[in-house]
């Protein structure tokens, strides 16, 4: 459905958005992560047709984004970062707006709107104005608009930032939902359960897209599970503590606190039994070790710190 | 299509601007209020000024010079001074900004047909007021040495005279050559500032990406955001000519209709100015800060004061470029003059141009960059 190849942008000197290629099929939840500045905002516009690209072209069902933009806008909807929507106009005002503006009248956009209000769940707050609705009416208001025209590919920018969650959670029901109506989504996001979510991802880091595919694979990837190590899961009490020993222990690639418990990337020569008597010198008992597969993180972790050792080094 | 969204927009628009009563009243308040402020204030009839007096004379001749002094009406004697110096010191202490000084032995040399000199001290540091009590106190001696002269000579009447008809403004009232001016700058800042902040808004609270993302026409866009301001404005531009008809008692002696054409053209020009400034300006304070670098030179140069036969021609060429030239001077011929449409055509010809010519640039410019 969504076709990137070699897509550049800069701007002056600057380079925002570098060679990046990649696509997207029908129906599929895209998750576009990365950092803050690392391009997936200017990614995202190009798509939408807002900004030219500098180099490289994309395609969305078919259509050229640079020059058949005009033929994309009926099959495109966008959600832009902070839920932009009219302050001064109420929730029923600024879903007229965007009625009229997809060429909506009379019955046709009564009919719509309920139809937007009933999904969005809009209706207790239709006679408030914009501006002091909080963050989750926000996001579904402005959902609900940019879904006005029932396009076939949505693109929303940062959607669940700053919402609480279960908002979140709503939302993602909504975007299951409609990916199963053969809506194809792109969204970008900070967090990593959503990540884990989409059935494809993709990680922009310094206006370079460093991994695309589906989690699963990522996650079994070689560089992410390098041969001759692998990793563990070890629960116990004073976990900070704990950590401190062990990742300074020889053969520990590296160490992160996961709530009550540790993940650790080990070589092959550290045993388990290693790791219990080390713990047990600073008065750690009874650990609970087990193997674990890599999550989105780590992989997201590993490729970006590959990264900038291949960076250095150039 | 052109004009796509028109509607949607125009709609929008109007509900915004009515949403907010406050930024309503502060559209219409200050042009309301700088026309009465400037109308009443600039006064270029220079009537009464305080002036002191020294006669050092004391005869009845002296006494009847002073009177004629005060009979022009330009001076008004506001205290007698003892000495030159008492004279001047009232003088620079601006509570006078004229000082009459009659010499002893003024009477004598007059009855003797001497020259009988009167010294005038005149505050330049105003030069409007100290050209009007110049020309005053100069006429008025020539006009008694003519008069005493014919009296030697046994003639009544004056050999030349120049009977002078004020044609338009038979009173001088400077209200009559102010105001039109007035209101060509009162209607400027209200109506460029309102375009140049509506779009500027819509990129600063990010929704101007999503009419990007939408089908909605460049044209549709541009002429939605004006059409509300237009509305706006000709009920401004009606209310000022009512105040300056009936406040202000200034005739209109053209054709009303031809009035109302020159405001539409000449809103229209400084909406599409507004738009031009909001489609470079990236936020609200870029957007005040161009829009007051194009309304500053107008108020200079675009003879609201100043005669614009009498600027150095790089200025006169400026102001061939400022559409209040052009309306002002309208405003005048049409009001004042009874001027109609066929004797001022240029004017509005070139002020279409002017409306259309900005509103074509600002379509072509909104280009889809934002960043």
């Amino acid at each position: 459905m969504i076709q990137c190849e070699g897509l550049t942008k800069h701007f002056g000197h600057f380079t925002a958005v570098d060679q990046v290629s990649f696509s997207v099929g029908k129906g599929s939840i895209f998750g576009f992560l990365g950092p803050n500045g690392s391009g997936k905002s200017t990614v995202i516009r190009m798509l939408c047709g807002i900004l030219q690209p500098s180099d490289g072209q994309a395609r969305i069902a078919g259509f050229d984004v640079a020059r058949q933009s005009d033929e994309l806008k009926g099959l495109i909807g966008y959600m832009s970062q902070k839920f932009s929507l009219y302050d001064e106009l109420t929730a029923t005002e600024n879903l007229l707006f965007y009625g009229r503006l997809y060429d909506f009248r009379g019955a046709a956009l009564r009919q719509r709107m309920d139809e937007l209000i009933a999904l969005a769940h809009l209706a207790p707050y239709l006679n408030r104005r914009a501006a002091v609705l909080s963050g989750g009416w926000r996001q579904r208001l402005a959902m609900a608009c940019a879904l006005m025209h029932k396009p076939t590919v949505l693109f929303l920018d940062e959607p669940t930032a700053g919402i609480d969650p279960v908002a979140r959670r709503e939302l993602w029901d909504l975007l299951f939902e409609f990916s199963g109506q053969g809506m194809t989504l792109f969204v970008t996001t900070h967090y990593m359960d959503e990540a884990e979510r989409c059935s494809h991802v993709g990680y922009i880091y310094m206006s370079k897209l460093i991994v695309c595919g589906v989690p699963d694979h990522l996650k079994t990837l070689p560089a992410v599970n390098p041969p001759g190590a692998r990793r563990l899961d070890v629960t116990c009490d004073h976990v900070t503590v704990g950590l401190q020993v062990l990742r300074n222990l020889p053969g520990v690639r590296s160490a992160t606190v996961f709530g009550q418990s540790m993940h650790l990337l080990v070589e092959d020569s550290v045993s388990e039994a290693l790791l219990t008597s080390r713990l047990a010198e600073v008065g750690i008992q009874n650990p609970d070790i087990r193997p674990i597969a890599a999550s989105l993180e780590d992989v997201f972790v590993t490729l970006t710190a590959g990264q900038t050792v291949n960076g250095g080094a150039r | 299509m052109p004009f796509r969204g028109f509607t949607a927009i125009l709609l929008k628009e109007f509900t915004v601007v009515f949403r907010d009563p406050t930024a309503l009243f502060f559209m219409f308040f200050p042009p309301l209020v700088q026309i009465i402020a400037f109308g009443y204030a600039l006064d270029n009839d220079v009537k009464h000024m305080a002036t002191v007096v020294l006669n050092e004379d004391r005869t009845a001749e002296s006494r009847q010079f002073l009177d004629k002094f005060k009979n022009t009406q330009t001076f008004r004697v506001v205290g007698e001074a003892r000495s030159v110096e008492e004279m001047s010191a009232t003088i620079r202490q601006g509570r006078a900004y004229v000082g009459v000084q009659i010499p002893p032995d003024f009477t004598r040399n007059l009855l003797a047909g001497r020259n009988a000199q009167v010294q005038v001290l005149i505050d330049g540091s105003s030069s409007t007021i100290a050209l009007q009590a110049l020309q005053t106190s100069l006429g008025l001696a020539l006009r008694e040495s003519l008069l005493t002269v014919m009296r030697e000579a046994g003639r009544t009447e004056m050999p030349v005279e120049v009977r002078p008809q004020m044609l338009y403004n038979p009173t001088m009232k400077s209200a009559n050559f102010f105001v039109p001016g007035v209101m060509g700058l009162a209607l400027q800042i209200a109506t460029v500032l309102a375009t140049a902040l509506s779009i500027v808004r819509e990129r600063e609270r990010g929704t101007l990406e999503n009419l990007l993302v939408a089908p909605l026409s460049r044209s549709g866009l541009m002429l939605g955001k004006i059409t509300p301001y237009l509305g706006i404005s000709m009920t401004m531009a009606t209310g000022i000519f009512l105040v300056a008809r009936w406040v202000f008692g200034i005739p209109i002696r053209g054709s009303v209709s031809a009035l109302f054409l020159a405001a539409f053209l000449y809103v229209f020009a400084l909406l599409s100015v507004g738009l031009l400034i909001s489609t470079w300006a990236h936020n609200h304070m870029q957007a005040l800060q161009m829009s007051m670098a194009l309304i500053l030179p107008s108020v200079f140069f675009s003879g609201f004061i100043f005669p614009i036969e009498t600027m150095p021609s790089i200025f006169q060429w400026l102001s061939t470029l400022i559409p209040a030239t052009y309306f002002i001077e309208l405003m005048r011929a049409i009001m004042l003059r009874g001027a109609s449409i066929q004797d001022y055509w240029p004017n509005f010809v070139v002020l279409s141009g002017m409306a259309l010519g900005f509103f074509a640039v600002c379509v072509l410019r909104f280009r889809r960059k934002i960043a």
